[in-house]
């Protein structure tokens, strides 16, 4: 039996990020998982002394450019909460509309880097094709395709108008009809299952216990969605958290694959209920005191504590962030794999590395 | 020999393998990087296929803002990428360490540690963009 | 020895990379189609090839290019031995010895994904290697001869009685030329475990001779695809759809792993092919 170690990083072709995973290995089977981390700290928490409250929020926004829309939503609502302005009706439905969207990339980009480390190119690239509709509509609406910047203190930045949501319903009608042709290949087909299922079980108890979060979470069978929580407009629409009880691999990709049309449904709905009117509070303030507040982001609740003392300047900023509660999942799940699955598993869990490290 | 040598030139500038590596960014830059190569962009129609392995990288794409940490590893790579070599900085980050600039582990852009060929700006650039920042480098090739 | 008769291999030696690289670039521009993509030109195989010839030599040590220089070397005195019409015994002994440079060059550098790889590339020889024995003996068995030119000359169209068979040789190509989903070993794809498995540490003169080589016997495997319908017309059908075959099954499948292929392909496989034979002897 030959004992080898393989540093899987910080550049390595299936991890889009620097980052590092020791991997003691044993004939091909993972007897001890290292992470290192480090590459991408920026330390932009501590950025809070040079940039006003105001300035942030475009910081916070480029904390992860896969879930920057709910960054920037989350870091807004806790100023407003602390400023006690509450955004237009219109502008909160518009942010669902915008992070439900930002949603949707987030996991049609997991479900393609997913295929890829199978090593099914062609599904991919499919998915990767289907993933491009979402970016047009970001792109159209927000005139970014990436870090779409619509979220300010008090609302949002840009209106959408009835030609606008119309493009965004026609979208969406083609994006359900392509996914629904992907289904058989993600669930059905025999070699995608061989390679997925019964990979890298996170049982339900454990994953309670290790605080996992998100579709990683549901995935292992415990309904948990801080969107139900009804924070900004997710109060007025109905819906119900995705669970999947295999925690596996497949199960995993079952709930991102099942939250797309779930998302799809919101952002429907959400734009039959569009109220008229502002979408902005002004408010001439300064932020004071102190807030915890928490979103549901693609990969999970991530939590933002905010302390200010009523300058331009915030005196704390601290970001939990989904990957992060996850790590411990991870540490956990990966000894005992074959080599081969380290990749799959490992994104499975929709690691955010510059999310983590800030 | 003159043919030889034009020939060289032709193939180095179609044939173009490239690998991306992301610094301290929010990795904007490499999720539009990944949409280059999908069916839309589809950079493998200029030659240009993604190895993911230094040693055999014609084109290094960095994305992010250099650090105290992964300033060692991305000059560990550059040396590892055997010459001619094309190295591309793509997004604000890696031009000037962008909006991070001012944040404490932040050293700056990717020039600090490399020599970068082409500059991409962009927060993040899109693919289109990313493309034409590759194709244009290619007149290093002439020499 | 009619040293007339030697033109006959020269010109394999010669035309063997070109159909190789041919068949590489149309390989590449189908799958980019499949995938919904434009894909790069038919030629594009042949840029890579002279591009990496004038990349800098950077050789881990001297083993190294020893090591690719003797893989090219066996691939083309293999492709040169068949076109000979040479004994098929002894082109298993070349091809056998030929893989055994790919994986000594893989091991005797230190990254652990090389490592890794060549022993996946062995295990994927002990899969293959029985196939084609157990195919060069139907050959004999049906034909009488050993010699490739005679198997050749009196053949007609072998693939009528060896279905079985030749459905193992096409999974012996599907392993050999790593399309998924036996691709793990070196993928021409990034994004796997193990980077580009046995390639990863080769670098530009080197993994220059290891891509000729593969060119090499990506042609070889094909020629003896050909034996199995011998006239020009017939051959060339059964190699074109072959490769088509190839293709789609590339593209339809990920990659599963070495302990799958060991687990439902080793024994199977030449258990497939044996019925076959059986089936001729009775």
């Amino acid at each position: 039996m030959t004992v080898s170690v393989i540093p899987v990083g910080p550049q390595h072709p299936v991890f889009l990020e620097p980052f590092q995973l020791k991997l003691v290995v044993e004939d091909e089977v993972v007897s001890e998982a290292l992470p290192r981390f480090g590459y991408v700290h920026r330390g932009l928490e501590a950025l809070v002394v040079s940039k006003d409250f105001r300035q942030m929020t475009r910081v916070a926004e480029r904390i992860c450019g896969i879930c920057s829309a709910i960054h920037g939503m989350t870091y807004c609502r806790a100023i407003e909460k602390l400023l006690g302005i509450t955004p237009p009706p219109r502008a909160q439905m518009l942010r669902l509309v915008w992070s439900e969207l930002h949603r949707m990339h987030s996991h049609l980009l997991w479900l393609g880097l997913f295929a890829e480390a199978m090593g099914f190119e062609s599904l991919f690239m499919q998915i990767f094709r289907i993933r491009e509709t979402v970016m047009d509509i970001l792109e159209q609406t927000t005139g970014n395709r990436v870090i779409i910047s619509v979220n300010v203190i008090g609302g949002v930045r840009r209106d959408l108008d009835a030609e606008g949501a119309d493009g965004i319903r026609r979208a969406l009608k083609k994006v359900a009809g392509d996914l629904e042709r992907i289904r058989p290949v993600l669930v059905d087909d025999y070699s995608v299952r061989k390679r997925t299922e019964e990979k890298g079980i996170l049982a339900k108890e454990r994953a309670y216990e290790l605080g996992a979060v998100g579709p990683v979470l549901r995935a292992s069978g415990i309904s948990q969605d801080i969107r139900r929580t009804g924070y900004g407009a997710y109060g007025e629409l109905d819906f119900e958290p995705v669970v999947e009880s295999g925690g596996d691999c497949q199960a995993r990709c079952k709930v991102r694959y099942r939250e797309l049309f779930q998302s799809m449904d919101l952002i429907r709905s959400g734009l039959d209920r569009l109220s008229d009117g502002e979408i902005q509070t002004k408010s001439k303030e300064k932020p004071e005191g102190e807030i915890l507040v928490r979103s549901e982001q693609p990969r999970g609740e991530v939590v933002y504590y905010i302390r200010a003392d009523g300058s331009k300047h915030l005196q704390r900023l601290r970001i939990r962030t989904p990957t992060f509660a996850n790590m411990a999942a991870l540490m956990d799940l990966l000894p005992g794999l074959d080599l081969a699955d380290v990749p799959l598993v490992t994104l499975s869990l929709d690691p955010c590395i510059a999310c983590t490290e800030r | 020999m003159g043919m030889m040598k034009h020939l060289m030139v032709r193939s180095r500038r179609r044939s173009l393998w490239m690998m991306h590596f992301c610094l301290g960014g929010c990795n904007g830059c490499s999720i539009e990087i990944m949409a280059a190569l999908t069916p839309m962009y589809d950079l493998e129609r200029f030659g240009i296929l993604n190895t993911g392995n230094p040693k055999h990288t014609d084109v290094l794409l960095v994305g992010g803002s250099v650090n105290h940490r992964n300033r060692r590893t991305l000059k560990n790579l550059i040396d590892q990428i055997p010459a001619p070599r094309l190295i591309v900085a793509v997004g604000t980050c890696a031009l000037t360490g962008g909006i991070f600039n001012e944040a404490y582990n932040i050293i700056g852009g990717a020039n600090r540690v490399v020599d970068v060929d082409v500059y991409v700006p962009g927060c993040p650039p899109k693919p289109e963009a990313v493309i034409d920042g590759i194709l244009s480098g290619l007149d290093k090739f002439e020499q | 020895m009619n040293l007339a008769k030697l033109w006959v291999p020269a010109a394999a030696v010669i035309a063997a990379p070109v159909f190789g690289g041919l068949i590489a670039g149309i390989d590449r521009k189908i799958s980019a189609r499949l995938q919904g993509r434009y894909g790069p030109p038919i030629l594009q195989p042949f840029y890579d090839l002279y591009k990496l010839f004038g990349k800098d030599p950077l050789a881990v040590n001297r083993w190294q290019p020893f090591f690719a220089a003797m893989y090219l070397f066996g691939a083309a005195a293999s492709v040169a031995w068949l076109a000979l019409g040479g004994d098929l015994l002894v082109l298993f002994f070349l091809t056998t010895f030929t893989v055994g440079f790919l994986v000594l060059g893989a091991s005797c550098v230190p990254s652990p994904f090389s490592r890794a790889g060549a022993g996946r590339e062995l295990l994927q020889a002990l899969v293959y290697e029985p196939v084609l024995i157990l195919v060069f003996a139907a050959i004999f068995q049906q034909t009488g001869r050993w010699d490739a030119a005679g198997v050749w000359r009196q053949g007609g169209v072998l693939l009528a009685q060896t279905p079985l068979l030749y459905l193992c040789l096409f999974l012996v190509l599907v392993i050999k030329l790593r399309k998924s989903p036996f691709d793990f070993s070196a993928s021409p794809h990034a994004h796997q475990e193990l980077v580009r498995g046995v390639l990863t540490e080769y670098s530009g003169p080197f993994l220059a001779m290891v891509e000729l080589g593969h060119w090499y016997e990506t042609a070889l495997l094909l020629m003896i695809c050909a034996l199995f319908w011998s006239s020009v017309p017939g051959s060339a059908i059964l190699v074109a759809a072959t490769v088509a075959g190839l293709i789609f099954v590339d593209n339809l499948f990920p990659r599963l792993t070495w302990r799958w292929m060991m687990a439902r392909i080793w024994l199977p496989l030449p258990g497939l092919a044996l019925l076959n034979l059986i089936w001729l002897m009775v």
